[in-house]
């Protein structure tokens, strides 16, 4: 932690945010869609009709960038503050 | 806080080392090796790839034996049909399979990295592949450095073909786990696939041919949680692969003759071949380092440099901690007895309730909006809906009746009713009762409901029945 982001390269840095959001998704897409039908959830917010292997593929994607934005801000917030504050300025 | 002058003091040195970082990694050309562990994992490959491109063609009882039948919601596992509502059952696996990683990792080190990873046994595919087309590790070598020409875009071309072509049946087969197989391949043959299952067909097999053909041990560096964690769970005595320092100290290249003693020597000729043949390009001379994933290939070809040299095998060997340093091993303790105890409750409780299970649930419900009601015969009565969901893979008819308190009435205007597979049933019903029978406000009454084709699918469930006491 000590060492700053600078050690760590930018592959490590994107992988960071798509890997754990991915498996995140993947685990939130068989939880959630276990429990409430994606076909059923889609109509409820007004989506157009669609294939229930599609909805749940939809699905999965929203999962996956909502996850991505958790992860992009802890990546954010991991930022040393006086580093943030140079920025700004 | 005291970090503040340091961060400004680097911050001139970052864009060098960001730029020396951002380099494009040095590709790793892993040599062939031939060996014991070698072996053993082509047999892991061909037993694990062997059943995941093998499964999804089985069937059992007239339908595909593991079909995760998402377009129906239902899943199929030899013969057996879950439902969503089985979630349990999914959650108790995926805790079992986390604690078997805990015991088997505690034990046994990256046995999991070396032999049955996805991505070790797939990278193993996409090596074999691309040896045969490129040929061995020096060929390879000299391909990438020769200029661009007919010839090695051919052979490229030709080694990307065949990945690519391997990569989109291994997409085809992972679909053909939540869409009926054959069903797939028909659709398949005439160009006839939905538009999701060719997106998921596409995306699986890129995931592949990315993951295997491209990043390899850059997934196992970067990617993989496992590989940052999994040294919380070794202690001294994991099976770990090890270079016995103390052996091969001082390394140099010799003559065979020359006896090593009277040179200064250790038993480590410095040959290379351990890091020439490591998948992660790490020298396990170093130590231990946590880019091993412990596939052995070091063990085996130095095992095979000390028996051309006539030395005693095992410079590079599994070992523990504890035998490094020459002290005893413990295989057997406590956090062994706590991981195996833990996976064999957890296992025995999940078959027992599996082998128990009743393919079919009833859930009660109360009316909300009365307690009771008293009828113009005095009699008290409760309003309850009752569920049932029939989680057969065939439809019965069902009866449903109440017991509990003596004198208890049952009014269901639906009678005998029928259930499809799958589906659920709202039965609405109402228990009449003289008050003189009931000696409290709330009394314990229970519904069975029963198929009228097998006495076995029952389900009994409770309830309560309101009412004044007038005793």
């Amino acid at each position: 932690m000590e060492n700053g982001e600078s050690t760590i390269p930018l592959i490590q840095r994107i992988v960071a945010v798509l890997w754990p959001s991915f498996l995140t998704a993947g685990l939130t897409t068989i939880i959630v869609f276990t429990l409430y039908d994606p076909q059923i959830v889609f109509s409820c917010v007004g989506g157009p009709e669609i294939a229930r292997l599609g909805a749940y593929t939809v699905g999965f994607f929203f999962f996956w960038a909502i996850n991505a934005v958790a992860c992009v801000m802890s990546m954010y917030f991991c930022r040393p503050c006086s580093k943030v504050r140079g920025s700004v300025s | 806080m005291d970090e503040q002058p340091a961060n400004q003091a680097s911050e001139g040195q970052d864009a060098a080392v960001e730029r020396s970082l951002y380099a494009k990694r040095e590709k790793i050309y892993a040599r062939e090796v031939h060996g014991v562990y070698a072996r053993l994992r082509v047999l892991a490959v061909l037993v694990l790839l062997g059943a995941y491109y093998g499964v999804p063609w089985l069937t059992w009882g007239g339908r595909q034996a593991v079909l995760l039948d998402l377009p129906n919601r239902q899943f199929h596992l030899f013969g057996i049909t879950f439902w969503p509502q089985d979630f349990f059952y999914l959650a108790a696996l995926l805790i079992i399979a986390a604690l078997s990683l805990f015991f088997f990792t505690a034990l046994a080190g990256r046995l999991w990295c070396g032999y049955a990873c996805p991505q070790t046994v797939w990278t193993e595919v996409f090596m074999w592949i691309e040896r045969k087309i490129e040929g061995d590790r020096p060929r390879q070598m000299k391909l990438d450095k020769m200029p661009l020409s007919a010839r090695k875009i051919a052979i490229k071309g030709g080694k990307h073909a065949v990945w690519i072509l391997f990569s989109l049946y291994t997409g085809f087969t992972f679909v053909g786990y939540f869409t009926p197989t054959h069903d797939l391949a028909a659709k398949v043959a005439t160009l006839s696939l939905g538009p999701w299952e060719t997106f998921w067909i596409i995306f699986y097999g890129f995931a592949t041919y990315g993951n295997a053909g491209w990043m390899r041990e850059q997934v196992c560096i970067y990617m993989c949680p496992y590989a940052r964690f999994q040294s919380a769970m070794f202690d001294r005595d994991t099976l770990i692969i090890s270079y016995d320092e103390e052996r091969g100290d001082p390394r140099g290249g010799r003559k065979r003759s020359v006896d090593p003693a009277e040179a200064g020597l250790g038993d480590c000729i410095d040959c290379t071949l351990c890091v020439q043949v490591c998948p992660t390009g790490i020298d396990i001379r170093d130590g231990l380092q946590f880019e091993c994933i412990g596939c052995a290939a070091c063990i085996d070809v130095c095992d095979e440099v000390m028996d051309k040299m006539g030395y005693p095998k095992g410079l590079v060997r599994y070992t523990t901690e504890h035998a490094v340093h020459g002290e005893k091993t413990h295989v057997v303790r406590p956090r062994m007895f706590v991981y195996a105890a833990l996976l064999a409750v957890l296992v025995g409780a999940l078959i027992f309730s599996i082998a128990g299970r009743v393919p079919l649930e009833v859930d009660v419900i109360r009316d909300r909006i009365a307690l009771y009601r008293e009828t113009h015969e005095g009699l008290i009565e409760n309003t309850y809906n009752i569920k049932v969901v029939n989680k057969d893979q065939s439809r019965h008819q069902y009866r449903l009746s109440a017991s509990g308190i003596e004198g208890l009435e049952l009014i269901n205007t639906m009678g005998e009713f029928t259930v499809e597979p799958g589906r659920v049933l709202e039965v609405p019903v109402r228990l009449r009762i003289d008050p003189v029978n009931i000696d409290r406000a709330s009394s314990k009454v229970d519904f069975e409901v029963f198929a009228l084709d097998n006495p076995e699918i029952a389900h009994v469930e409770p309830a309560r029945f309101l009412g004044p006491v007038l005793k």
